[in-house]
């Protein structure tokens, strides 16, 4: 690893001071003592893991605008299990901004780059920086791998991860859910894939409070998403959540199946309360937003809530009888720093994503 | 057959309801009372609230996706503007004052939706005109037909525009659909003034359609009021007189009469203005016991245990004893030196108008007996702030009487309202060192640190839960005329009697009369230095 820093192939630039990890709490507290000015607040602890050493930098910078809303104790972990020997390197700093113009704020980070195998070095680097008794607050990125384990999660209060970048859903999810079991449920767990399709729920939510999309949700006969391909996990969260939420039951358990081109998406079926065949499509897209359309028809009404590459707003509307009704609002971020703080804004349990996921993992 | 309008099918009940259902799409996606769609019908649009407040609360609400789709809003005023006048203006000032800025497309999306309604709020035709707009909306836009009145206007209007929406039908209920009305502060100048405006209110909506605004109870810090205390469990086994010495709640205002403002504010003055609405409201949260549970009667019915509570002084001795009004002298105040209440604008010179009145307020609850409340609130006091302090009782002397400095203070903990808002708790703690010296030290929570999201403005969240019919946060009509009841015989006192208590004076940038520290010297207490 000193190879890689020294050659300058791993960047260090913004993670600040280098430090022992000894003598990481000694050099914290000068920082502090030699800045009177500046107010040091923190609300968690936010620990930010990745198994690809170059997004330590990268992270470092989230983290300079996640700190303007969210103070916390910012711990960045960036692992290289390549390496052949073991090592850790260390940095501290501290993320300032005013507050309201006035006040200068800091939060403070510790990254870590660990080189190498060292049997439970990843665990007790996290056990070790923690601020006693504020949550902590795990962002995973990337493929869940075997360092998720048992002495790990049952510390986390809050898990959040996106499952759109991952090689193998099924597979990661089962490692939550286990983790989950093995927690009684404590974990709070959060995918950025369900969090991208937020605003588009609450739209059709608030949408549906319509009197003629009221009366046409019991006629729906269509649902159509586009999405980029790289997003087939939210479009299928999303689906999840209109279907569910609708109380069709699946075609899969029906014995019912759709004809689906992979190549351009994939098609779904859906029985009604009432026994109506509901068609649901998906769409790739990979010019568009993420998540580009949800649309919901029946024979005299669309809802439609869509989105264009590169605009900040959602295009929401019902058409009925050759005449529409067009609102816009919010759409949700398309980084994955806005994600999470949007996601960490909100809190709460997250009891609507575990109510969707037994459905989305059957449509997985 | 006809299409009702609030419902979009012809029995004239909702959709959901026939299938026994709600609209599934909203279950547990958001953990608040959903606002629903509606035409807000706002009176007195050309005034300042609607440029400054409610309108971009409104927007605030569009930008963070909060209002639902279809609101449509209609500003109901006497002068002779056309809509798009009336848009740039509110544009203009949207640009100054929002709290999220200003986003062209946002608000191109909100102002669509804008319209201006001519007429006199005593012309019985602009009231039938209204009604015809807005049944003609409900028929275009397809949407249901809920209707939020917000009465914004001059307090001596409120009588009009209540018995013109009456007369026009557009308080009648309708099956499906909902009508409510809000209506702002000065809820009446007296006991009997509330009691008639109530009787005007209530026989124009129902009590429940009524949401009398107090924007003291939208802001953030009096909601976590209840927070604090009842999602805590280390505070509640000591809220009450075994532990609490006395509780002191203070507004302070450093402005006084600018901008024209003291010709209403002699009319009304300090008690009348500040204390019988936001202060007793906030003392309230303060006293109040543990609701059953957080439905708005929930908890109005354990505030206005509190305020029915309230010791009367209703003598002028009990008056002269427990109260202190005072008007400020001429004074400086961050180096300006500024007039005295009485050289004033739109002061008379001869005013008997208190700026400055400090209450001892006396809650005979078994909780609160013999814990004394003392509020206090101000103009050209030095700086702007409103706090609640919580004085716990000091410990027994028996441990460090002998110590340095003697008994330590006792513990206090400060809910800072305005500005800076956030809690902080002082402590008594050990000054390093081979002797022992103790020194109170604080622990300090504020909001502007610790979430770098700002909070949304009182008005945001209180149009939304109107539109939600979450009344939680607005004052019930027993609440406004037990209120009314308390503050009456002091004004009575003070503008009734043969032997009326005397007005106090102190210089504009002090903390008020000599005569209201005395009130609290005399029991061995001071007022915190804020």
């Amino acid at each position: 690893m000193e190879e890689a820093l020294m050659s300058g192939k791993i960047s260090t630039e913004g993670l600040g001071m280098p430090v022992e990890i000894a003598a990481i709490d000694g050099e914290l507290r000068k920082l502090w003592e030699a800045d009177e000015a500046s107010t040091n607040a923190s609300l968690m602890n936010f620990l930010v893991y990745t198994e690809d050493p170059h997004e330590l930098t990268a992270n470092s910078k989230m983290i300079q605008k996640l700190t303007r809303e969210h103070a916390c104790r910012a711990v960045l972990i960036a692992m290289d299990r390549k390496a052949p020997k073991p090592s850790v390197a260390a940095w501290i700093t501290a993320h300032c901004h005013l507050a309201h113009g006035k006040k200068s704020i800091c939060s403070e980070q510790i990254s870590f780059l660990l080189s190498g195998y060292s049997f439970g070095r990843f665990r007790n680097t996290v056990f070790a920086h923690l601020n006693s008794d504020l949550p902590l607050v795990f962002w995973w990125q990337g493929e869940i791998s075997d360092l998720f384990e048992e002495r790990l999660y049952s510390i986390l209060d809050r898990f959040i991860f996106d499952s759109s970048t991952w090689s193998n859903p099924t597979e990661g999810f089962a490692k939550i859910m286990e983790a989950r079991e093995q927690t009684n449920d404590h974990m709070v767990t959060q995918d950025l894939s369900w969090t991208r399709s937020y605003h588009y729920r609450l739209a059709i939510a608030g949408l549906f409070d319509d009197p003629a999309a009221e009366r046409s949700f019991f006629e729906i006969e269509e649902v159509n998403i586009v999405a980029q391909k790289s997003q087939r996990t939210s479009a299928l969260l999303l689906l999840a959540w209109v279907t569910e939420q609708a109380g069709w039951k699946t075609g899969l358990e029906l014995g019912l199946t759709a004809e689906t081109n992979p190549e351009n998406g994939e098609s779904f079926l859906f029985e009604s309360k009432e026994g109506r065949n509901i068609v649901a499509k998906i769409t790739w897209d990979d010019d568009g937003a993420p998540l580009s359309l949800l649309s919901i028809k029946s024979p005299d009404c669309e809802v439609k809530v869509s989105r264009q590459e590169g605009t900040s707003h959602l295009c929401q509307a019902i058409c009925t009888a050759g005449h529409c009704l067009n609102v816009s609002g919010p759409a949700d971020a398309d980084d994955p720093e806005g994600l999470v703080a949007d996601q960490l804004s909100r809190g709460g349990k997250n009891s609507l994503f575990l109510r969707m996921l037994p459905r989305f993992l059957k449509l997985l | 057959m006809r299409q009702n309008r609030c419902s979009g099918i012809a029995n004239g009940t909702k959709e959901w309801q026939v299938r026994g259902v709600s609209n599934p799409f909203r279950e547990d996606l958001v953990s608040r009372n959903l606002p629903e769609a509606c035409t807000v019908v706002i009176f007195g649009a050309t005034g300042d609230l609607t440029h400054r407040k409610l309108i971009p609360a409104l927007y605030n609400q569009a930008a963070d996706g909060e209002l639902p789709a279809g609101v449509k809003i209609i500003g109901f005023a006497r002068r002779n503007w056309t809509d798009e006048f009336f848009r740039e203006g509110l544009e203009k000032l949207n640009r100054e004052v929002s709290r999220t800025g200003h986003d062209e497309e946002v608000w191109a999306s909100l102002a669509s939706n804008i319209e201006y309604h001519q007429s006199e709020f005593q012309d019985d035709d602009g009231y039938r005109r209204l009604a015809e707009r807005l049944d003609a909306i409900d028929q275009e836009r397809g949407g249901k037909g809920n209707r939020l009145f917000y009465v914004a206007s001059a307090p001596e209007y409120f009588d009009d525009i209540l018995l013109h929406l009456k007369r026009a039908g557009l308080s009648d209920e309708r099956e499906g659909c909902w009508s409510r009305v809000i209506v702002e502060k000065p809820f009446g100048t007296t006991l009997a003034t509330a009691q008639h405006l109530n009787e005007v209110v209530n026989g124009t909506f129902e009590e429940k359609d009524t949401y009398r605004i107090d924007h003291y109870l939208g802001k953030e810090t009096a909601q976590n009021i209840m927070v604090l205390r009842f999602a805590n469990a280390i505070f509640e086994p000591m809220w009450n007189k075994q532990f609490i010495d006395h509780v002191q709640i203070t507004c302070a205002e450093h402005l006084g009469m600018e901008g024209g403002r003291g010709g209403y504010y002699d009319q009304a003055g300090a008690l009348r203005d500040m204390v019988q609405n936001h202060l007793l409201q906030l003392l309230s949260l303060v006293a109040m016991e543990p609701p059953t549970d957080l439905s708005a009667d929930g908890v109005r019915d354990e505030k206005v245990k509190v305020i029915r509570s309230l010791r009367q002084w209703d003598t002028p001795e009990l008056v002269a004893e427990n109260v202190t009004r005072g008007q400020y002298t001429s004074g400086n105040i961050n180096g300006k030196e500024v007039p005295g209440y009485c050289e004033e604008d739109r002061v008379d010179p001869e005013s008997e108008t208190e700026a400055f009145v400090a209450v001892r307020c006396m809650i005979d609850t078994w909780r609160w007996s013999g814990v004394p409340f003392y509020v206090r609130v101000g103009k050209r006091l030095p700086k702007k702030a409103t706090e609640i302090s919580i004085h716990f009782k000091e410990t027994p002397s028996v441990l460090f009487n002998a110590a340095p400095g003697g008994v330590p203070d006792g513990n206090v903990l400060v809910i800072r309202i305005q500005p800076d808002e956030g809690i902080s708790f002082r402590i008594n703690s050990k000054l390093p060192g081979t002797t022992l010296r103790m020194e109170p030290v604080k622990m300090d929570f504020h909001y502007s640190s610790s979430f770098g999201k700002s909070s949304p403005e009182a008005y945001e969240r209180l149009l939304l839960d109107a539109m939600a019919g979450d009344a939680t946060l607005f004052a019930r009509r027993d609440e406004v005329e037990e209120a009314w009841r308390f503050v009456d015989n002091i004004e009575n006192a003070w503008h009734e009697s043969d032997n009326p208590p005397l007005m106090a004076e102190f210089p504009a940038g002090s903390w008020g009369p000599k005569e209201a520290d005395e009130m609290l010297k005399s029991e061995g207490r001071k007022w915190r230095r804020l």
